[in-house]
C-alpha cells in the first residue's frame, strides 16, 4: 500500500513540475515579453523599457530565469500583475474562497444528480426509466453553462421570481450558479456511472447471486458495490471541467472569483496572472487526482495489484 | 438513427444557409429591433434588428466550421502521439505520456483561454487553441486502444514474420482500433463545439457582428428579460447538435 501511495504521489509531483515548466516555456515563447505588453504599448522611452526589463530580470539567461521562477513558486511567489502591480498570489488568495465555494457546491450537486441518473440509467428495472435517465444525462452533457444559465435566470428569476438573479453575494445568490454548473457536470458523471454499472451487472458474481435465488434488491446491492467504485476517480477528473465551468459561470452571474480574474488577465494579456492561475489549477488538479487514485485503491485493492 | 438524421439535417442547414435564409444575417435594421417571432421574422429580431432565423442558419456554418477545424487540429497530433507511444512502449511511451499528462493537468477551457491570450482573438486562433487543448485526451485514448490491439494474435503473428512497424500499424492496428477512435472523435467534436462557442460567448471571436451561436447566446443574455427568443434559437441548435453527436458516439461505442 505505502509503496503505491508514494509512487502515485511521486508521479503527481513530476507531472505538476512538468506542467509548471510547460507554462514557463510557452509564456517565454509568447510574442513580446511582459514589458512589451505594458510599458512599450503605452509609449515608454527606450531607457525606461531597458530599466524595467532589467528590474524584472528579463535580461537574465533563460536558465537563471527558470530557476528564479521555481524558487518563487516554492515560496508562494507568483510574480506581480503587469497591470496593477499587485502580487499574483495575493490576487488569487482574495478570489479563492468564492470560487472554491461555488465549485464545491456544484460538485456536490453534480455527484448527487450524476450518481442518481447513472444508477437509474444502468440498473433501473423498466426500460423507459433507463432511457429517460440516459436522455437526461445526455441533455446535461449537451447544454453548456452559458446557455442553461440564461434559461435558468429567465425561469427562476423573471418568470417564477423565486431566486435572485445576477450580482450580489450571500447564500441565496449561490443556488442558481451552483445548480447550473452542477447540472452540466452531472452529465459526464452519470455517463461513467451507468456504463460501470452495466459492466458490473454482466459479471459472474451477479449471475451466481441470481442463480442462487437472491432477491433483486440484494443482487442490486452486489452490483452497486462494485459498479460505483470508479465514481471516485471520475469525480476527481470532473474537477477540471468544473474549474473551466466556474470561469463562465462567474462571468454570467457577475460573481467575484478566480474566473473573473482570469478573464480580465486574458483581456489585458497580463501573463503573470494567467500563468499563476493555470499553474494553480494544474497543481490542484494533479494532486486531487493522485489523491483520488489512492482513495480508489483503498476501496478497491485490485487497482494496486493491476498497476 | 435519429441522431444521424439530426446531424445530417444540421450539416445540410449549415451548407444551404444562403438558400434558406430570409434576410442578410449582418443587416441591422434599428427600427425593427427586438421584434417577437412573426411570419416576417420566424425567430424574431435581436437588439440591432437583425433577423435571428437567418443568423442561426449562418451561425451554424461558423460554429460547426470552427469545431471541425479545431477537431482536425486535435486529431492528427493526438493520433500520432498515441500510436507511437502505444506501439513502441518503454521509454518512448513513458516520456510521451508524462508530457501528455502534464498538458492534461490544465483544465481544457483554461488552457484554451491561456492560448487565446497568447495567439490573440479570432476564429482561426480559437480553433487552434481549442484544438490543442483537446489533443492530450485524444492521445491517451489512442494509446489505450493501441495497447489493447497490440496483444492480438494477428499483430504478434505479423511481428513474428518480420513485418515492419509502419506496416503493422497501418494494416493491423489502425483498422482494429478505428471504431473506438471514431467514437471518441465524436466526443472531441462535441467538446470543440462547446469550448469554441464558450470562447465566442466570452467575446474572443474578433468579428462581433458575425453570426455565430456563441456570439448570439452572448447577445441574447443582454436582452433575455424582454426578448428570450434571441438566445433560445442558437441555444437549442447548439444543444441539439451536441446531443446528436453524443448519441451517435455512444451507439458507435456500444457496438464494438
Amino acid at each position: 500500500m505505502i509503496p503505491f501511495v508514494l509512487r502515485r504521489m511521486g508521479t503527481a509531483l513530476v507531472v505538476a513540475w512538468l506542467a509548471l515548466t510547460l507554462a514557463f516555456v510557452v509564456l517565454r515563447w509568447a510574442p513580446g515579453d511582459a514589458v512589451d505588453a505594458t510599458l512599450a504599448r503605452s509609449g515608454g522611452s527606450a531607457e525606461e523599457i531597458a530599466a524595467r526589463r532589467a528590474a524584472l530580470g528579463l535580461d537574465d539567461p533563460v536558465g537563471q530565469q527558470y530557476l528564479a521562477y521555481l524558487a518563487g513558486l516554492v515560496r508562494g511567489d507568483l510574480g506581480e500583475s503587469l497591470i496593477s502591480g499587485q502580487p499574483v498570489s495575493e490576487m488569487l488568495a482574495d478570489s479563492f474562497v468564492p470560487t472554491a465555494t461555488l465549485s464545491l457546491l456544484a460538485l456536490v450537486l453534480a455527484v448527487a444528480l450524476g450518481v442518481l441518473l447513472g444508477v437509474l440509467a444502468g440498473a433501473a428495472p423498466y426500460a423507459i426509466v433507463r432511457a429517460a435517465a440516459d436522455g437526461t444525462a445526455s441533455l446535461a452533457l449537451s447544454t453548456p453553462v452559458y446557455w442553461t444559465a440564461t434559461l435558468a435566470i429567465y425561469l427562476f428569476t423573471v418568470v417564477l421570481g423565486l431566486l435572485p438573479g445576477v450580482g450580489g453575494t450571500g447564500p441565496r445568490y449561490l443556488i442558481l450558479p451552483a445548480g447550473v454548473l452542477g447540472f452540466h457536470t452531472a452529465g459526464s458523471i452519470a455517463r461513467v456511472t451507468a456504463s460501470s454499472i452495466r459492466e458490473s451487472a454482466g459479471q459472474d458474481f451477479v449471475r451466481t447471486a441470481q442463480a442462487k435465488g437472491l432477491p433483486d434488491a440484494q443482487v442490486l446491492d452486489h452490483i452497486l458495490r462494485v459498479g460505483l467504485l470508479p465514481v471516485v476517480a471520475v469525480v476527481a477528473l470532473q474537477l477540471g471541467f468544473l474549474l473551466g465551468g466556474t470561469v463562465i459561470t462567474e462571468i454570467i452571474f457577475v460573481r467575484r472569483g478566480l474566473g473573473r480574474v482570469l478573464i480580465l488577465a486574458v483581456n489585458n494579456r497580463d501573463y503573470p496572472v494567467i500563468q499563476g492561475l493555470v499553474v494553480l489549477a494544474a497543481v490542484t488538479y494533479s494532486l486531487v487526482n493522485a489523491l483520488a487514485d489512492v482513495v480508489y485503491s483503498l476501496v478497491d485493492p485490485r487497482v494496486r495489484s493491476a498497476d | 438513427m435519429i441522431a444521424a438524421m439530426i446531424l445530417g439535417g444540421m450539416a445540410l442547414i449549415a451548407l444551404l444557409a444562403p438558400l434558406l435564409a430570409t434576410h442578410d444575417p449582418r443587416q441591422a435594421e434599428p427600427q425593427m429591433q427586438l421584434q417577437a417571432p412573426s411570419r416576417a421574422h420566424l425567430f424574431g429580431t435581436d437588439l440591432l434588428g437583425r433577423d435571428v432565423y437567418s443568423r442561426v442558419l449562418y451561425g451554424g456554418r461558423r460554429t460547426l466550421g470552427l469545431a471541425l477545424l479545431a477537431s482536425s487540429v486535435t486529431l492528427l497530433p493526438g493520433l500520432a502521439i498515441g500510436l507511437v507511444a502505444g506501439y513502441f512502449g518503454r521509454w518512448i511511451d513513458s516520456g510521451l505520456m508524462m508530457l501528455v499528462d502534464a498538458v492534461l493537468a490544465f483544465p481544457s477551457l483554461l488552457l484554451a483561454l491561456a492560448l487565446v491570450a497568447l495567439f490573440g482573438g479570432g476564429l482561426e486562433q480559437i480553433a487552434l487553441a481549442v484544438g490543442i487543448a483537446g489533443t492530450p485526451a485524444y492521445a491517451r485514448v489512442t494509446r489505450a486502444a493501441v495497447l489493447e490491439a497490440r496483444t492480438r494474435l494477428y499483430v504478434e503473428a505479423a511481428h513474428a514474420i518480420g513485418a515492419r512497424p509502419p506496416g503493422i500499424l497501418a494494416r493491423h492496428i489502425v483498422p482494429t482500433i478505428a471504431p473506438p477512435l471514431i467514437a471518441f472523435a465524436g466526443v472531441t467534436l462535441s467538446w470543440a463545439i462547446l469550448n469554441g462557442a464558450a470562447l465566442m460567448f466570452l467575446g474572443y471571436g474578433g468579428d462581433i457582428a458575425a453570426p455565430d451561436w456563441g456570439v448570439m447566446l452572448a447577445d441574447g443574455r443582454e436582452a433575455f428579460r424582454t426578448a428570450p427568443w434571441i438566445a433560445f434559437a442558437p441555444g437549442a441548435a447548439l444543444s441539439l447538435t451536441v446531443f446528436a453527436i453524443n448519441l451517435l458516439a455512444g451507439s458507435l461505442d456500444r457496438r464494438r
